[in-house]
């Protein structure tokens, strides 16, 4: 015992260092844990409540930047407003005609952005609503300009969403045009890359990406992005597709939180035959 | 005791300006790790068990202030690495020379980019991203700018080492 307690003591920065790595290891391996999940909400409550207290404070290097492109954004914006407004009533005739019901549309929850986590591949977006207003995690975030993320941690108050640019987003896409389906990824950078898709299929720039009915987390119809160029992958049978998504992520301000849950039942059986 | 408190105190307000200040300071998603250069500090200033223990707390807080699901210790476990490299180089008599000389940057970028190996390498498990790919548009530029974070303290202690 004497023996081991000296050479503890000779070697404690080993010792150290080897359980260090240990706990770091066990950690990684036992992360569904119900404990880690509470200790994890409330670290994201105290968190959350100071970048709230902080929140007025800006980052000047994305300030002049962010000034271009709204008032870019303003422009294209009212034009399109018009354009909506003029589809809008057109929609409205024809359901009319048709004598068919509007198709009932998800509730949204309005959050502000208090925070950002941009540690490299794992960035995530702060917001300052949680489960009193009926946030739950895996809900999906969203603006007008499309698709922003999911919920992945909230506390009673606020809520942690981890947005496309993340090592771990992956879903269900579809071009709009051709109702061709494939898997949206981020693999680092600004851009998506939409995979899966045969290389005999017809995919030109500017097509619009949206999120399929295979998703089991976000809901048909929200639009990613946009087609920015495709690639066909030498020796594969499919092609690479490059997306710009909607959402610009360095001026997000204001976002939507929408209460959809997939049908709990889908997913069940899903799980149970093995998919995702 | 008192020094224990002091430092805990410390490194929680570093960990607060990691997690709440550091987005004010990000340029194209890249954000300074102060937490790697108190680490750094510390490891000059208490040696290597200090630096290890701190690399792994410090590594875990940002770990559970992240809200990722299934890489809780992947900051840990990479900044445990860090503070126990930068241990090595805990010299009590050398301490403000090292401080306050161009061997503190030196120890913040090669620590850093250890750092940066071994935290992508665990976090890019089963994704598609690529190590390189990772390396070139996170690591490096990560790196970088945190040495530049490192030369305000640097300063600091050359003037007080020059006194």
């Amino acid at each position: 015992m004497r023996m081991f307690l000296h050479y503890l003591s000779t070697f404690k920065e080993y010792f150290l260092f080897g359980c260090c790595l240990t706990l770091s290891v066990l950690l990684l391996a036992t992360n569904d844990n119900a404990q880690i999940k509470a200790i994890r909400t409330m670290t994201v409550a105290s968190v959350a409540f100071a970048q709230d207290m902080l929140s007025f404070i800006p980052n000047y290097f994305n300030l002049q930047r962010e000034n271009k492109v709204l008032r870019e954004l303003n422009l294209s914006l009212s034009d399109e407003v018009n354009r909506l407004r003029e589809a809008r009533l057109e929609n409205i005739r024809l359901q009319q005609m048709l004598l068919m019901k509007e198709k009932a549309e998800y509730e949204y929850t309005a959050a502000s952005v208090i925070g950002r986590q941009f540690e490299s591949l794992r960035q995530t977006i702060t917001l300052n609503v949680g489960e009193r207003q009926g946030v739950h995690e895996q809900m999906p975030i969203v603006t007008a300009a499309g698709l922003v993320g999911k919920v992945v941690a909230t506390s009673p108050e606020y809520s942690i969403g981890q947005i496309l640019m993340n090592r771990d987003f992956r879903t269900s896409a579809r071009l709009q045009r051709d109702r061709i389906d494939g898997i949206a990824v981020w693999e680092g950078g600004t851009d998506l890359i939409l995979k899966n898709v045969a290389k005999t299929l017809e995919v030109k720039e500017g097509d619009v990406i949206i999120t399929s009915e295979y998703s089991t987390i976000f809901p048909p119809g929200i639009k990613i992005g946009i087609v920015r160029s495709t690639e066909v992958l030498p020796g594969s049978l499919f092609q690479s597709i490059v997306i710009t998504p909607g959402v610009d992520f360095h001026r997000l301000e204001e976002v939507f939180v929408v209460r959809y849950q997939p049908d709990s039942a889908r997913v069940a059986l899903e799980r149970k035959s093995g998919g995702s | 005791m008192k020094r224990i408190t002091l430092y805990s105190l410390a490194s929680l307000f570093f960990l607060f300006l990691q997690t709440v200040l550091g987005q004010a300071l990000s340029i194209q998603h890249i954000v300074p790790d102060f937490l790697l250069l108190w680490i750094v500090y510390l490891a000059l200033r208490e040696g290597q068990a200090a630096a290890t223990a701190a690399g792994f707390l410090l590594g875990l807080g940002i770990d559970l202030l992240s809200g990722q699901d299934g890489m809780l210790g992947a900051a840990a476990f990479s900044k445990t690495v860090a503070g126990f490299f930068a241990g090595y180089f805990y010299n009590e008599n050398k301490m403000l020379q090292i401080l306050g000389g161009y061997q503190l940057i030196v120890l913040i970028a090669v620590a850093s980019a250890l750092h940066n190996v071994v935290y992508f390498l665990i976090l890019l498990q089963g994704s598609g991203i690529g190590w390189w790919a990772a390396i070139f548009r996170y690591g490096i530029p990560t790196t970088a700018y945190t040495a530049v974070f490192g030369l305000i303290p640097m300063f600091g202690f050359a003037r007080k080492y020059l006194s």
